[in-house]
């Protein structure tokens, strides 16, 4: 070119020139390297971008990524520069990643929750179909149950054809709170026993007085995945030690009374409250009787009314 | 140019004069203004994910990310912008990821809910069938 003209004529030119090469020479030598790391950040990326499940779900993260990776896999000679390229890419990355598996997770959803209405319809199929199975028994127990287990196949009947309604389960489970004539409270359905079922200070159960609890036993033998708490309360007469224990013996008697009757003991706990929760006053011959009482506690399961 | 019709030593004296000035006006050039919009972009990409429970789902990511903006906001009172734009940007980008993270991890407590709850279903249904014959 024309340095070389110039070259040969004047030689403040040659070394201006001469510099210029060095300078440039330095620039162009050892091609830097590519910064460390950048392979790695492209193979997650390639990795994310072959998943057929994840592909295709964060298209502009993965873009993104891409642009990333790109410069960060540029030869750099400026270490940091270069470290810091593969530090965005590596987050870029993951972000993709990351959101792709979220949407992954939002698809899911619809598949899970399918699954879920039909193992909730089998339920109700199969409880209903419970339903009747005991009916079926109880006809063959005798002719007084004989309406019953008719009004029961009745329910049975409507329940199964209706298996998918919700509203049909709670009313059927509300029927039967009704028949046992118990409260829905927060702790569950609470089941008052009054003071007939006891002699005066005595903790064995009156013969003939077992009317409502074979209600709960009915119950009890129907949602199987239910616990009951049992609980004895005295009114204030007399002493408090002796109040306290004869509130625990009557506890323990209508829970021997119910494992008597086939309910599993592991269902059941019994512990005397004695006069400390009373419901009214001691003040009153009636208060006094609304005090002296057990209650049973029976648990709500879980979702039991839905 | 004009050059062929001065004496060569005194062009090449100019020129040298000239290129050395370049080089010292772009070395006196450097100190560049603090990366305001990046550390700003970082504080709000942090206060996303925090808003986002980011916390509970994806702490290590959000630390990160806020250890990172201290380090830039520390290099800026060292003057050193380069590294204190680069840490900003670091620190946003970790902070996005821990929201992407927060947002998966979200996600997946919901399905898992879900699967559990039929298999609950699933098992109750057996265990009570099971209890009648």
């Amino acid at each position: 070119m024309n340095s070389v003209n110039f070259n040969q004529l004047v030689p403040g030119r040659t070394l201006i020139a001469a510099a210029v090469a060095a300078i440039l020479l330095a620039a162009c030598t050892a091609a830097p390297p590519r910064p460390v790391g950048a392979a790695e950040a492209r193979g997650k990326l390639t990795q994310l971008q072959s998943n057929p499940d994840l592909a295709n779900r964060a298209p502009l993260a993965v873009k993104e990524a891409d642009a990333a990776v790109r410069a960060a896999e540029q030869p750099e000679a400026d270490r940091e520069l270069g470290a810091h390229r593969v530090y965005m890419a590596d987050r870029k990355v993951e972000i993709a990643r990351a959101q792709a598996e979220t949407s992954l997770a939002e698809d899911q959803r619809s598949t899970l929750s399918a699954q879920r209405e039909s193992a909730r319809l089998d339920a109700r199929t199969r409880e209903a179909d419970a339903a009747r199975d005991q009916v079926a028994t109880a006809r063959a127990e005798g002719a007084e149950q004989k309406v019953v287990a008719e009004q029961a196949r009745t329910d049975a009947d409507t329940a199964r054809s209706d298996a998918a309604s919700s509203e049909q389960q709670a009313t059927e489970l509300r029927r039967q709170i009704d028949m046992l004539q118990a409260k829905p409270t927060d702790r569950g359905l609470v089941l008052t026993l009054g003071d007939v079922l006891f002699t005066s200070g005595r903790a064995d159960l009156k013969a003939g007085a077992t009317g409502n609890l074979n209600k709960l036993v009915a119950f009890l033998n129907q949602y199987p995945d239910r616990t009951a708490a049992i609980e004895g309360h005295t009114d204030s007469v007399g002493n408090e030690d002796s109040n306290q224990g004869l509130s625990e013996r009557r506890a323990d008697s209508v829970k021997s009374y119910l494992v008597g009757q086939g309910i599993g003991a592991s269902r059941l706990s019994a512990s005397g409250k004695g006069e400390n929760d009373p419901l009214a006053g001691n003040d009153s011959a009636a208060g006094r009787q609304q005090n002296r009482r057990v209650e049973v506690i029976i648990s709500n399961p879980v979702a039991a009314l839905r | 140019m004009n050059s062929t019709s001065h004496a060569p030593g005194s062009c090449a004296l100019r020129t040298a004069v000239v290129l050395a000035g370049f080089f010292v006006l772009a070395a006196c050039v450097s100190t560049p203004p603090a990366p305001t919009a990046g550390l700003q972009a970082a504080q709000r990409a942090i206060a996303t994910a925090e808003a986002a429970e980011a916390g509970r789902y994806a702490p290590g990511e959000l630390a990160e990310a806020r250890t990172e903006l201290a380090s830039a906001d520390t290099a800026v009172s060292d003057q050193r912008m380069t590294l204190a734009a680069r840490l900003a940007d670091e620190s946003r980008v970790e902070a996005e990821l821990a929201s992407a993270r927060t947002g998966q991890m979200k996600a997946k407590a919901v399905n898992d809910e879900m699967a559990r709850s039929t298999s609950t279903l699933i098992e109750e249904m057996q265990r009570s069938s099971g209890a009648k014959p």
